[in-house]
């Protein structure tokens, strides 16, 4: 049993995998006709998973950089369900609200972290800081928070490949200004076959094997 | 007989709401099936064992090839010899992925190599996403399948940096190198594999880019770039033969590149050694009538029924079947007749009900990480359907 994990489903795909999930509900938001893989690169939001384990107990499962924020719940039956922005907002403003009456555990000690609700959790996420980012310094320079952070992941895995997912350090951007060939296969080999409306009949064909 | 189990197929438009346009053939039938392969725990168990052997017979036998000088038997381009030699001397031109193609290992029928598809393999997408994505659209268990491909390549970028170490020590040793990803424009199929494989990269931990190749510059004393930013590692999902016969000037110039060490490129050039369909005529002289192969010669086989292929041939194009008395069963044509002619004792595959062949396709990205299935005639080629599949309890 070797390759059959226990963990995560998300695990099968990534953040890919949770841009199934979300289309398979249909809460799929895509502009028009845009490739859903062109923004692969770009990663100004995050997309969260959460198990609940037990009812308003939450964990971290798994998060991964994504052009668009999304919230997964997973409800101990299997079910999933999406969080719309709004949810998402309501959740992170609760727990500001907390956070200034010092009722939070995310930032009060003496709070059991066994009463963290959604929001709290939400916010504990390394994506945390994008989806709450208006809360600032108050919360994520708060001792308490960095400290009891990875305790609200499923597993010490989890945590460290959230954090390295969106912890990159600075790329070593050398640039140059020398001449450099380009053009390579800019004329489209291979037979020009017309392809009707979306069929994969693409042109050049494809090149793998 | 093989047995495959009706499913409700996924829609057009949930299909290419994720990115997947490639679901119709040119003949306007679905190019993914509406079935799926039901196959045992222990057939999965075996499938990823004989990738595993097989990968390490393959590293074994390129060894034996940079050693014996046997790059014109394989009909390597004589431009790319240097450029493979320099990627093998050194691990850190690390094999991202390959997808292994197998006879059998269905039905009792024993798994047999056919090839290896080292360099750009196909059917990456339908294997990692699109088989798992049925399992959950039919309310099926989707810990039921031998899929961790995109999880295994996730993992293989971090090797990229830690080499034979452990990749969870990634971030530890990761200086904020970049890869570029780069396709051949104009074609969605290739783009999207390789923004696929982008994803991973980036979830790895990597920064990233993407580039068509014809917006990609070369520089022999400086390396690789998009605009004047410079890239440690090139990802192109273009042929290495392509390269050199079509584009010799930039053979020549990622020849520099990597001599110079300015940068890295995925699928390492080396992977066209295994790549070559007449590499399996090394594998049986190494390994004679080991259990994993089909015997494989220069020259026809006597009185066996046998496989005419190219060494660099795609799609099943340029392929002969002929009987143990050499008359012809099944024959495709193809552009790629000017290859050399490798002959390969036929295997039966498997077949179901209605008499459809498969072929199963283990992906392979470090270790055997997911399967997959071509279903069609006697020769898989352009318009074989994509099956997938389902453990059986």
């Amino acid at each position: 049993m070797r390759y059959i994990r226990k963990i995560s489903d998300y695990m099968i795909a990534g953040g890919i995998g949770v841009m199934v999930i979300v289309s398979m509900q249909g809460c799929d938001q895509k502009e028009g006709n845009k490739n859903a893989l062109a923004d692969a690169a770009k990663t100004q939001g995050a997309l969260v998973i959460v198990d609940e384990i037990a009812p308003g107990e939450y964990k971290i499962a798994e998060e991964y950089p994504s052009s668009t924020t999304r919230v997964i719940v997973r409800k101990p039956d299997g079910s999933e369900r999406i969080l719309t922005q709004t949810e998402i907002d309501a959740l992170v403003q609760e727990e500001a609200k907390k956070i200034d009456n010092n009722t939070s555990p995310l930032t009060n000690p003496n709070m059991s972290s066994g009463q963290m609700g959604l929001g709290g959790i939400l916010l504990s996420s390394i994506a945390g800081a994008m989806i709450g980012s208006w809360i600032g310094g108050k919360l994520f320079n708060n001792p308490t928070y960095q400290n009891q952070r990875a305790t609200n992941y499923s597993s010490p895995q989890a945590y460290s490949r959230s954090t390295t997912s969106f912890n990159k350090p600075m790329s070593t951007s050398s640039t140059s200004s020398t001449t450099k060939s380009s053009g390579f296969f800019g004329s489209s080999s291979g037979s020009s076959s017309s392809g009707s409306g979306t069929s994969s009949s693409s042109v050049p064909p494809s090149s793998g094997s | 007989m093989l047995h495959v189990e009706k499913i409700k197929p996924l829609s057009k438009e949930f299909l290419e709401s994720i990115g997947f346009y490639w679901h119709t053939d040119a003949d306007q039938t679905s190019y993914v099936a509406d079935e799926l392969v039901l196959v045992s725990n222990d057939e999965v168990e075996a499938y990823y064992a004989a990738a595993n052997e097989l990968y390490d017979m393959f590293a074994e036998a390129g060894q034996y090839v940079i050693d014996n000088n046997l790059f014109h038997e394989l009909n390597i381009p004589f431009n790319l010899v240097e450029l493979i030699k320099n990627s093998w001397s050194n691990d850190v031109h690390w094999h991202l992925y390959g997808r292994f193609d197998f006879a059998g290992g269905v039905d009792g029928k024993p798994i047999k190599l056919i090839e290896f598809n080292a360099d750009t393999p196909t059917s990456l997408y339908e294997t990692a996403i699109i088989q798992w994505a049925m399992l959950k659209a039919n309310g099926m268990d989707e810990a039921k399948q031998f899929n961790t491909v995109f999880e295994a390549l996730k993992e293989n970028f971090k090797r990229l940096v830690v080499l034979g170490g452990n990749p969870e020590d990634f971030a530890e040793y990761y200086e904020g190198w970049k890869i570029l990803f780069s396709s051949i424009r104009g074609n969605i199929e290739d783009e999207n594999t390789t923004r696929l494989l982008q994803t991973a990269a980036n979830e790895a931990g990597f920064h990233t880019d993407f580039a068509y190749v014809d917006k990609v510059g070369f520089s022999g004393s400086e390396g690789i770039f998009k605009g004047d930013e410079n890239f440690e590692y090139w990802f192109k999902l273009v042929p290495w033969e392509n390269i050199a016969i079509e584009e010799g000037d930039l053979a020549l110039l990622l020849d520099e590149i990597v001599r110079e060490q300015k940068a890295i490129i995925l699928n390492p050039a080396y992977t066209l050694l295994f790549q070559s369909k007449a590499f399996m005529k090394v594998l049986w002289d190494l390994f004679p009538n080991h259990p994993l192969l089909l015997e494989t010669s220069f020259d026809p086989l006597k009185g066996k029924k046998q496989v005419e292929k190219r060494a660099f041939g795609r799609e099943g194009a340029n392929t002969i079947i002929y009987d143990s008395d050499m008359s012809v069963m099944a024959k495709t044509e193809g552009e790629y007749g000017n290859f050399k002619p490798i002959y390969q004792a036929y295997a039966e595959l498997p077949r179901d009900s209605e008499g459809q062949s498969y072929q199963a396709g283990v992906f392979f990205a470090y270790e055997g990480c997911g399967l997959g299935f071509r279903r069609g005639g006697l020769i898989m080629e352009n318009f074989s359907k994509f099956v997938g599949h389902r453990i059986k309890d």
